[in-house]
């Protein structure tokens, strides 16, 4: 559930705009310039996430996802707008949301390497002003709530990327955050691995009440996250809302249809097509797909196939994937949409 | 959170790191014998120079020891930065709750120790080989060693700021620390400097604390020197300076960098 729908807001972004502008002339003596040209990466997000809920921003390479992010950690201010968490503001009251923010970036290198799991969670917890017998206690158990407790002792270059992901997930939650930041959390391992690691996340952010801000490629992990959805593209808010609500607004019903024979499933098409309820198309032999048009519901569909409906053997509705649906989202150019 | 308490992470995380280099860690100190048997050899051929106070050996060995560890403050930040940028670190120290002027100080403070045990090395080696200090002079010196220690990390933040932008300012620094070891006379008098250069030596800090340094441990320090009380007052107006400067042109250096996406790079 979007916290802009009742919950009080833990994490508050409103018209947050970031615009990287080219490195000006007398820098370029000092580095080369990556950028030659004005880039919008953010262009008047909002959102909202509550206590609690899990917030998965979602779109292309580009969207905003790791700029929203790093403004929300203070790593960069914005142009426009302002983000706020517990009401501190990012920008000017960074080092007050540092210590209420868990952030896992994307890249595992964040990590010591050298160092012990154990070595690692000390130094951050002494950075966060923790000490003595609170920490050593946090740290284990900390390491055994994300599994690691049999690693405490091993150097992190020894560990697989699955775990150096649950040790960031770990060096994130250690200090007792309000609010979770997970860039790509699950980026760099297996499918399984990140299964679990979704599931470690989504108990504790239950348990403990965070709020919790992540984003992911794999489409899958979204939905089974079952959270609130912010989807970005072009630096710009597409859709804000829960992902039912999305497949309800975007999602057009597809059946498959059996018939006896290539003739009727031919004829099939010819109908629905006529009618104008669907799209229509033979798959194989007697099958015809049919994605329903205009509005047009299951009943209009089956309608239009008149006197054909007795042939129908068998009727099946097909589940659009998550990636079909927001690509057909994308093609269809919303804008701003809110559940 | 207090500064001494993120200092004294560092100084753990450094520490637990480097040591898991142990080759490393030992063969760089122990690479600081060579330069002192140099200086001895030299100090055996030119040794009853007047300008040097008739001992090159002490001479030399003062300004090599104490050159080495303001070498360690002044590049010691920067060295830490870039490793951290490098490595992919950096950022994640920056979410840290902590104000981000303490790094200067709490990045460098296991550079600076391994620079003074360096330094310390360099004087075992000496004494070994017969270099004469007054004992007498050991509190003034390690007084104005910490306030060219200072003065050092200041220049020295001076420079990370540069390298929060430029990602590869380290040059400028190792440059200026070479300058100022041969505008400040580490190895010769500043009076076989040629006059205008004479007068660039009296703006920067190495000069006063390696020649205040030999004032005080050396019986006879040469013909070039700087009382320990003026070296006092000048380092302490360049640890205001550059420590002010260093800590602004920083903080000033990291907002730019956030508002410009520069943070990131490497």
């Amino acid at each position: 559930m979007s916290a802009s729908a009742g919950i009080e807001p833990i994490v508050r972004v409103e018209g947050l705009s970031k615009i990287y502008r080219p490195t000006p002339a007398w820098m370029r003596a000092l580095v080369r310039t990556a950028i030659r040209s004005d880039v919008v990466a953010l262009d008047g997000v909002s959102f909202a996430v509550g206590r609690g809920e899990v917030c998965a921003l979602v779109g292309p390479n580009g969207a905003g996802k790791t700029t929203t992010f790093r403004v929300l950690v203070g790593l960069t201010t914005p142009s426009a707008g302002r983000a706020s968490v517990m009401g501190l503001d990012c920008e000017t009251e960074s080092v007050a949301v540092r210590r209420l923010v868990g952030w896992m970036p994307a890249e595992e290198r964040s990590l010591l390497m050298r160092l012990t799991c154990a070595e690692n969670l000390y130094f951050h917890g002494r950075l966060q002003g923790l000490k003595g017998n609170d920490l050593r206690s946090r740290i284990v158990s900390t390491l055994d709530r994300l599994g690691l407790g049999d690693r405490a002792e091993d150097a992190v270059v020894s560990l697989s990327a699955g775990m150096r992901a649950r040790l960031q997930l770990a060096r994130a939650l250690l200090h007792d955050p309000i609010v979770l930041v997970l860039d790509e959390p699950t980026g760099s391992v297996d499918p399984v691995a990140a299964h679990e690691l979704l599931g470690i996340i989504t108990s504790i952010v239950e348990e403990r009440g965070l709020a919790a801000v992540i984003s992911s490629h794999r489409l899958e992990e979204i939905e089974a996250l079952q959270s609130h959805v912010v989807l970005l593209d072009d630096g710009q808010v597409r859709y804000d809302g829960d992902l039912e609500a999305l497949r309800r607004t975007w999602d057009r019903p597809r059946l498959e249809l059996r018939f006896g024979g290539a003739a009727e499933a031919r004829d099939a098409v010819a109908r629905v097509q006529a009618s104008g309820a669907g799209e229509a198309e033979v798959l194989d032999g007697g099958t015809v797909i049919v994605t329903a048009l205009g509005g047009a519901t299951v009943g209009r569909v089956m309608d239009s196939l008149g006197p054909l409906l007795a042939s129908v053997t068998d009727v099946r509705e097909v589940t659009t994937p998550l990636r079909d649906v927001l690509a057909q989202m994308y093609r269809r150019g919303a804008r701003s949409v809110t559940s | 959170m207090r500064p001494a308490a993120v200092a004294a992470a560092f100084l753990r995380m450094d520490f637990v790191e480097d040591v898991s280099y142990p080759l490393w860690l030992i063969l760089q100190h122990l690479a600081l014998i060579v330069p002192v048997f140099i200086y001895y050899f030299i100090g055996e051929l030119v040794g009853s120079a007047a300008t040097v106070g008739g001992d090159y050996f002490t001479f030399a060995m003062i300004g090599l020891a104490v050159t080495t560890v303001l070498q360690a403050a002044l590049t010691g930040f920067g060295w830490a930065l870039g490793r951290a940028q490098d490595r992919g670190t950096f950022e994640t120290l920056l979410v840290e709750p902590v104000p981000w002027t303490v790094l200067p100080f709490a990045m460098n403070l296991w550079r600076v120790l391994l620079g003074v045990v360096s330094g310390a090395i360099v004087f075992a080696i000496g004494l070994a080989l017969g270099a004469q200090i007054d004992i007498g002079g050991v509190p003034a010196f390690l007084l104005i060693l910490v306030l060219g220690l200072l003065a050092s990390v200041g220049i020295g933040t001076v420079t990370a700021a540069f390298m929060v932008l430029s990602k590869r300012a380290q040059p400028l620094v190792v440059l200026y620390g070479l300058a100022a070891s041969v505008l400040a006379g580490a190895l010769f008098s500043v009076e076989q400097l040629p006059r205008a250069l004479q007068y660039v030596s009296w703006a920067i800090p190495h000069t006063y604390v390696i020649n205040a340094a030999r004032e005080a441990l050396m019986a006879d320090p040469g013909s070039f020197t700087v009382p320990v009380g003026t070296a006092v007052i000048a380092l302490g107006v360049f640890d205001a300076i550059a420590l002010t400067g260093g800590l602004w042109l920083l903080s000033r250096s990291m907002q730019y960098a956030r508002k410009m996406g520069l943070l990131s790079g490497y």
